[in-house]
């Protein structure tokens, strides 16, 4: 006897889309997670003490422990060390569990369930048809169905405006650049940002309605807290931006099929030889992260949707198969960030406004998309977190020691630190920020493996490799001057390129590739009924839009494709 | 380990007055800017961002040792490396000097003018030091010691414009016990009014989907 037809290995933007979809054809599933489960009733303190160990009933979500963890708070919520979001496990007097970068930079995942998605920004674009048809092993047009349900399912819409939008699509008309209304983008242009986030609140601008009513209902306030923890909403399955923890954790739960259990770190998956189908999974061992204990759980199939990082990891651990992709191919979209900073007066003749109110709206609401070299977004972070990704996280070194070269269109080029550092940081409600996404090309040699020596209590720790192509940086330096063009032709005074470190790993994708590791079903093709539903599975980092979107489509399609063969 | 540096108090006033000269560098008190408000004036130092740069590394790793895992402090090493990386630009003959020089013997980080402690760091990202002569574990790791000095940047400015000097009292306290004592000083830095249950600040619509019948359109 099995424990369940699948066992779902992580929780976030793609084992969560796998649970509901599985759950929903009656599959039985059992989902382990690494981390917390916050806004559960099974667990009221879930970084204090070790609570329940499954939770199965839609029942158990509770908005009041949900709106008590989720404080809106940078430091609380978004340190990477210590805080509520971090890749650790729950109990938060521990230390994050550690990856090795031999590179500046930082890996921006979450354990927990709901995973990254519960600080993503909820970007949510289709891939560029240009990066898939030709190039991976299925078509565009195959995934079209399963965009459509997840962009239903989530659901997706447009992006409001917001001041920082506003003063966005002024400078993106001033270069030139049209408006794009359209999913599916196949020629530059700028367009709202499909968004993973409840259209708002239809009262929001209607003054009988305290902001405290407004935020214990349906639909989006503005809050600004997108990637601080959103608390916009009446009940956890109503939370305005739509994290799995909010969509389709709440709708696997309803299934009545799917079973939940956090705090349990994956460590091996389990195998046996059938004389058939030959080397297949059979399972999972885990470790329970507050009391170390280890168990082991069976399945007829069992879905990896660790991460990018992880899933090769386990792989690695699990003592599976060689497969020289495995790990390989690591994208990232190798990012950059530019700001300007803004004159009251020229806002003023701009918008009316005195301000940019960075900390208004979506995070990021509206993007440049251009297809072939990538795409840069309005992305505007409370203070900490700008503060350190405009001033103090760059690949190039310090501004005053290494200055632009004359004629550049920034003027800042890397770190501001001393007097001119705080003397920036006061105009920070004038400054508007963008998110470069670079189209990123697919070497083999950007990869994940396992240290040879350090170990954690998971195992052998996860060592990242990123280095970027001549290509990707040409096109990551011309994806710099677009944007730093319609900053300056929106009246930007002052103007920085940040040059990101090369691995700040937000968009992790193709450790597992199609076509290498996985079959076009998304199974392994040297473990039978292991099938992988993370980004980890993209054939590339599908031309630079956001990847979670794909992953949520692909796992669709993957539930469909485990189910028909194995349980039909 | 430095020879000057053995007792327990010895390794928290090294570590503490380093990385007090490292907030500084990178956020430093103002006097002149108070004319924009007396909250610009104040640096890291005042907001005590020196202890969240200290508390953060010492909560950063823990690795298995032998059977089981053990918390790896990094403060101290790390204290070490910025002040191996001084030392060599001392010794290279072009440093200058903070005024405060010699009231903070051993810890040649610290003596520096705060420009030089950035060239230091500077110094030690480009790997122009002499790697054998780093403390462990950056020792002949300039993979390891780029990713730090980068980390210590962004540290400063996170610890000082995030809520964390807040904590006030409870600041070093694990996480989960902290509690907020008065507004966020960085933040008035910033003009950032604070956490919000929303904002009446919608302003339209360009495009909007409309899904019906299985299907969706765009207007």
């Amino acid at each position: 006897m099995y424990d369940a037809d699948v066992i779902v290995i992580g929780s976030g933007g793609g084992g969560a889309v796998a649970a509901k979809e599985l759950g929903e054809v009656g599959l039985k599933v059992l989902v382990l997670e690494a981390g917390p489960f916050y806004g559960n009733s099974k667990w009221r303190n879930p970084n204090i003490e070790r609570g329940g160990e499954w939770s199965s009933s839609f029942d158990d979500l509770d908005i009041g422990t949900y709106k008590r963890i989720y404080s809106r708070y940078e430091n609380d919520m978004n340190d990477v060390v210590s805080g509520a979001f971090r890749f650790g496990p729950a109990d938060r007097s521990r230390t994050p569990w550690h990856r090795v970068m031999r590179q500046k930079g930082d890996i921006w995942q979450l354990a927990g369930v709901g995973g990254t998605t519960q600080h993503y920004w909820a970007q949510s674009p289709r891939a560029f048809p240009s990066a898939v048809d030709g190039v991976w092993p299925i078509s565009y047009s195959e995934l079209i169905p399963y965009y459509e349900k997840a962009e239903a399912t989530l659901p997706v819409q447009f992006a409001p405006t917001t001041p920082k939008e506003e003063l966005f699509y002024y400078g993106a008309k001033k270069a030139g650049w049209s408006l794009l209304p359209t999913l599916d983008v196949t020629t530059p242009g700028y367009r709202p940002n499909p968004n993973a986030i409840l259209r708002t609140n239809e009262r929001l601008m209607d003054p009988n309605y305290s902001m405290e009513q407004l935020n214990n209902m349906e639909g989006c306030t503005l809050q600004g807290h997108c990637v601080n923890g959103c608390t916009s909403g009446p009940t956890v399955d109503k939370i305005a931006k739509r994290g799995t923890l909010v969509s389709y954790i709440p709708l696997a739960l309803k299934t009545g099929n799917v079973a939940i259990r956090p705090n349990s770190f994956t460590i091996k998956i389990i195998t046996d030889r059938d004389p058939k189908e030959g080397l297949r999974a059979a399972g999972v061992r885990f470790r329970d992260t507050w009391t170390g204990e280890v168990g082991e759980l069976t399945a007829r199939a069992v879905v990896l949707a660790a991460g990018c990082i992880e899933s090769p990891r386990l792989w690695f651990n699990s003592e599976l198969p060689y497969n020289y992709w495995v790990g390989r191919g690591l994208t990232n979209h190798c990012f950059d960030w530019v700001g300007g900073v803004f004159d009251e007066k020229d806002l003023m003749s701009i918008m009316g406004l005195p301000a940019v109110y960075p900390y208004m709206g979506h995070t990021s609401g509206a993007r440049v998309d251009i297809p072939g070299i990538g795409i840069f977004q309005v992305s505007c972070l409370s203070p900490g977190l700008m503060s350190f990704l405009t001033y103090g996280f760059s690949e190039a070194g310090y501004d005053a020691l290494n200055p632009p070269e004359p004629g550049a269109p920034w003027n800042v080029r890397g770190r501001t630190v001393g007097p001119a550092l705080k003397e920036l940081m006061m105009n920070y409600s004038r400054t508007m920020t963008y998110l470069l996404l670079t189209d990123d090309e697919t070497l083999a040699r950007n990869r994940v493996e396992v240290d040879p020596i350090l170990k954690d209590e998971n195992g052998p720790i996860p060592v990242v490799h990123y280095v970027p192509s001549a290509k990707t940086l040409q096109r990551r330096d011309r994806l710099a001057r677009y944007a730093c063009e319609t900053l300056k032709l929106a009246g930007a005074k002052t103007i920085i390129r940040s040059d990101t470190p090369f691995s700040f790993m937000l968009h992790l994708e193709s450790t597992m590739r199609m076509g290498h590791v996985v079959d076009t079903n998304c199974e392994a093709y040297q473990v039978k009924r292991l099938f992988i539903a993370d980004n980890s599975v993209h054939y590339n980092g599908i031309g630079g839009p956001n990847p979670t979107l794909t992953t949520q489509a692909l796992a669709t399609r993957t539930s469909e494709k485990l189910a028909q063969l194995y349980f039909s | 380990m430095n020879p000057a540096v053995s007792s327990p108090a010895d390794v928290y006033s090294y570590t503490i007055a380093t990385y007090r000269a490292l907030a500084e560098a990178i956020v430093p008190i103002t006097p002149a800017m108070a004319e924009y408000g007396a909250e610009q004036a104040a640096g890291a130092v005042q907001l005590h961002v020196h202890e969240y740069i200290i508390w953060e590394l010492d909560h950063s790793l823990t690795l298995v040792m032998g059977f089981y895992p053990e918390v790896v402090p990094l403060a101290y090493p790390t204290a070490a490396l910025l002040n191996s990386g001084a030392s060599q630009m001392i010794a290279s003959g072009n440093a200058q000097f903070a005024p405060s020089n010699g009231t903070v013997p051993h810890v040649p980080f610290a003596a520096l003018s705060p420009a030089d402690r950035v060239r230091t760091l500077s110094r030690l990202e480009r790997l122009e030091v002499d790697l054998r002569a780093l403390p462990p574990p950056y020792r002949n790791d300039g993979g390891l010691v780029k990713f730090i000095v980068d980390y210590l940047n962004r540290a400063v400015m996170f610890g000082n414009y995030s809520e964390w000097p807040a904590y006030g009292t409870t600041r070093l306290e694990t996480p989960t016990r902290r509690r907020l004592e008065g507004f966020p000083v960085g933040w008035k830095q910033a003009g950032y009014p604070g956490v919000s249950l929303g904002y009446r600040a919608l302003r339209g619509y360009p495009l909007t989907i409309i899904r019906e019948d299985g299907g969706y359109t765009i207007v």
